[in-house]
C-alpha cells in the first residue's frame, strides 16, 4: 500500500468513485479517554452505485458519512474521491465540498427556514456566484424531479416533513455532486410517505445516474434501494461485517419471495452481530 | 370526482362569507373587551379612592390628571416633552443596538472573547441605569451625550447577550449543509449564522426597547430642562401630583405605542425570519 499525504492537490489513480482505505476514527470521550468509534474500514464505491451502510444505531455509520463529507478527519487512513474534470483521477478528501452534498435526517435544522423552496434550492449555485436567472432551467428541472414545482414559493414551515425532504434532495442534486450522501433521510417520516419517497429516490437515481452513499438501520429500506449494502459491526472499533450485492430486479416488491429471503439473510447477519455484541457485554 | 369538486366549491364559498371576517376579528374584540374591563375597573377604583382612602394632594384624581393632560396637550407642552425624550430614547437605542449586535456577534463567534467577557457582563448586568448616572455625569458632563450614554448602557447589554446566544446556537447540521453547498467562512457567517440568529436578536431588541424607556428617567436626572423624566421629577419637587401622574401615564402610553410600532414593522419586514414562532 502506498503512503498518501493528505493534500487535496495530490491526485491519485482512481480505483473507484469513492475509495475509503484503512480509515479509522477515534473520538476523545468526555472522561478524557479515547473512544475508537471506527476500526479500519475499507470500502470501494463504484460510479453509479447505490451503496447502503446498514447497521444498528451507534455503529459508526454516520461517522463514515461525516468523514466522506469532510466534516471530520479520519484518525488513520485516507478517503479518495474521483473527480469530474479528470475521470480516473482521484483527490484526497480534506474538507466539505460541493462534489459531496449531503441530505440530513434533521430536516428542520438542515433547511434555511428564512428562504423559500426555490431560494433553498438555489442556495448553493448562488454561493458560487450564479444568478437566479442563470439557474432557471436547472431549478425547473430539479424542482419537477422532486415534485415541488407548485410549491416553489412556499417556506419550509408551510411544508410537510416529506416535502421538506424533497427540498433537501433538490438542493443537494442541483450541485450535481460526484456522490450524494444521505443520512437516514426518511427515518423520521411516516410509513406511507417513506415508501413513496423511497420509490421516487430510486427513480431519481436511475434518471441522474448519481452515485449515492446511503445510511440506514432499516433492512427493507436497504433492500429497496441499494445495489450493494454493507452490514456493519457494532462499535467500539466498528467495521464492515459483510458486503452484500443486492441483485433483486427493479421495481422491487417487498412482498415477493426473493425479497423476503434477502431480508431474512440480512436479518440473520444483523442478529449474529447483536449476539456477538451481547456475549462481549456479558463477559 | 364530482364530490371533490362540490367540496372545493363549498370551501371557496365559505371563504367569502362574512362569518370569516367575524372569525378574524373575534380575538381582537375579545382582547379589547378585557382591556376596557381591566382599565375601567382601575379607573373607577382610582376615582373612588381619591379623597376617601387617599389624600388628593398625594394622589391626583383621574379628573384632575386628565384635565391637566388636556391642558398640557393644548399648550403643546406635553408634545415637547415627548419629542425630547423620544429623541433621546431612539438615538440611544439605535446606537445601543448597533453596539450590542456587533459585540454580541464577536462574543458569540469566539470562545475566547466569550470566556473573557462573560464574567464582566455578569458583573455589569445587575447594575441599573440609575447607578451609572453619576459616572455618566463625570465622563460626559451634563449635556445630551451623558443622556445617550445611559440609554445606550440600558439597551446594549441585553442586545449583546441575546445576539451572542443566537449567533452561537446555529444548528450544527445547518452549518454542515451550507459547507456542503460550498459556503466559505464569510458566506457561512453572513448567509447562515447571522440569519439563524435573527429571531433571538430581535427578541433582545424588543426587550431592550422597554429598557430604553426605563432608562429615560435616569438619563433625565442629569441637568435636563425638558423630557418626560424631567417632567416627572420636576412635578415631584413642585408637589404637582396631577402633572406627575400625567408624566407617568404619558411615559407608559408612548412606550406602548413605540413597542406596537416596532412589532408591526418587524412583523412585516422580518416575516421570513420569524417563522418558527416568537414573541413578535
Amino acid at each position: 500500500m502506498t503512503t498518501l499525504t493528505k493534500e487535496d492537490s495530490i491526485r491519485h489513480h482512481a480505483w473507484a468513485k469513492l475509495r475509503i482505505q484503512g480509515v479509522s476514527k477515534t473520538f476523545a470521550s468526555l472522561d478524557g479517554g479515547a473512544y475508537r468509534a471506527l476500526g479500519e474500514v475499507d470500502i470501494d464505491i463504484t460510479r453509479g452505485d447505490f451503496y447502503c451502510l446498514l447497521g444498528p444505531s451507534g455503529c459508526g455509520k454516520s461517522t463514515i458519512l461525516n468523514l466522506v463529507a469532510g466534516f471530520d478527519k479520519p484518525t488513520s487512513g485516507v478517503l479518495l474521491i474521483e473527480g469530474a474534470e479528470v475521470p480516473k483521477w482521484a483527490s484526497v478528501i480534506s474538507g466539505p465540498s460541493t462534489d459531496r452534498t449531503m441530505v440530513f435526517q434533521d430536516v428542520s435544522a438542515a433547511l434555511f427556514p428564512w428562504l423559500n423552496v426555490e431560494e433553498n434550492v438555489l442556495f448553493g449555485p448562488k454561493l458560487a456566484g450564479h444568478t437566479a436567472a442563470e439557474c432557471r432551467d436547472k431549478l425547473t428541472y430539479y424542482l419537477s424531479m422532486v415534485g415541488l414545482t407548485d410549491h416553489a414559493r412556499k417556506f419550509p414551515f408551510e411544508l410537510s416533513g416529506g416535502m421538506k425532504q424533497r427540498v433537501q434532495i433538490a438542493r443537494a442534486l442541483i450541485m450535481e455532486p460526484e456522490i450524494l450522501l444521505m443520512d437516514e433521510p426518511f427515518a423520521a417520516l411516516d410509513a406511507i410517505t417513506k415508501r413513496g419517497l423511497q420509490r421516487e429516490l430510486v427513480r431519481i437515481w436511475e434518471e441522474t445516474g448519481t452515485t449515492i452513499l446511503y445510511v440506514t438501520h432499516d433492512i427493507t429500506e436497504a433492500l429497496l434501494l441499494a445495489t450493494r449494502t454493507a452490514v456493519m459491526t457494532r462499535g467500539p472499533g466498528a467495521g464492515i461485517r459483510k458486503e452484500v450485492a443486492v441483485s433483486l430486479a427493479r421495481p422491487r416488491d417487498p412482498n415477493s419471495a426473493e425479497f423476503g429471503a434477502a431480508a431474512r439473510a440480512l436479518e440473520t447477519l444483523l442478529e449474529e452481530e447483536n449476539s456477538v455484541a451481547g456475549s462481549i457485554d456479558a463477559a | 370526482m364530482s364530490l371533490v369538486q362540490s367540496m372545493r366549491l363549498d370551501v371557496s364559498q365559505k371563504d367569502k362569507l362574512p362569518v370569516r371576517l367575524f372569525d378574524r376579528l373575534r380575538k381582537p374584540i375579545r382582547k379589547a373587551t378585557f382591556a376596557i374591563i381591566s382599565l375601567g375597573t382601575v379607573l373607577l377604583l382610582w376615582h373612588l379612592s381619591v379623597g376617601t382612602l387617599f389624600n388628593p394632594v398625594l394622589v391626583a384624581s383621574p379628573a384632575a390628571t386628565f384635565s391637566k393632560m388636556a391642558h398640557m396637550l393644548e399648550s403643546g407642552e406635553l408634545a415637547r416633552h415627548v419629542a425630547v425624550s423620544l429623541q433621546r430614547v431612539l438615538i440611544g437605542y439605535v446606537v445601543g443596538c448597533a453596539i450590542g449586535i456587533v459585540a454580541g456577534t464577536l462574543i458569540g463567534r469566539s470562545a475566547i472573547i466569550s470566556e473573557l467577557t462573560d464574567p464582566l457582563l455578569e458583573l455589569v448586568r445587575p447594575i441599573s441605569p440609575v447607578a451609572v448616572v453619576p459616572l455618566a455625569m463625570l465622563w460626559f458632563g451634563i449635556g445630551e451625550t451623558s443622556k445617550y450614554a445611559i440609554i445606550i448602557y440600558s439597551t446594549a447589554i441585553i442586545v449583546i447577550l441575546n445576539t451572542a446566544a443566537g449567533v452561537s446556537q446555529t444548528p450544527a447540521t445547518r452549518v454542515q449543509a451550507a459547507q456542503c453547498l460550498g459556503a466559505n467562512r464569510r458566506q457561512l457567517f453572513l448567509r447562515v449564522i447571522l440569519p439563524s440568529a435573527v429571531p433571538q436578536i430581535l427578541t433582545g431588541m424588543r426587550v431592550a426597547l422597554g429598557f430604553a424607556f426605563m432608562g429615560i428617567v435616569a438619563a433625565e436626572l442629569i441637568g435636563a430642562r425638558e423630557g418626560l423624566g424631567f417632567l416627572i421629577m420636576n412635578s415631584q419637587m413642585l408637589m404637582q401630583t396631577d402633572q406627575l401622574f400625567v408624566g407617568l401615564l404619558t411615559l407608559g402610553i408612548v412606550g406602548l405605542v413605540i413597542d406596537r410600532i416596532f412589532r408591526i414593522v418587524l412583523a412585516r419586514s422580518m416575516r421570513r425570519y420569524m417563522t418558527s414562532g416568537s414573541l413578535l
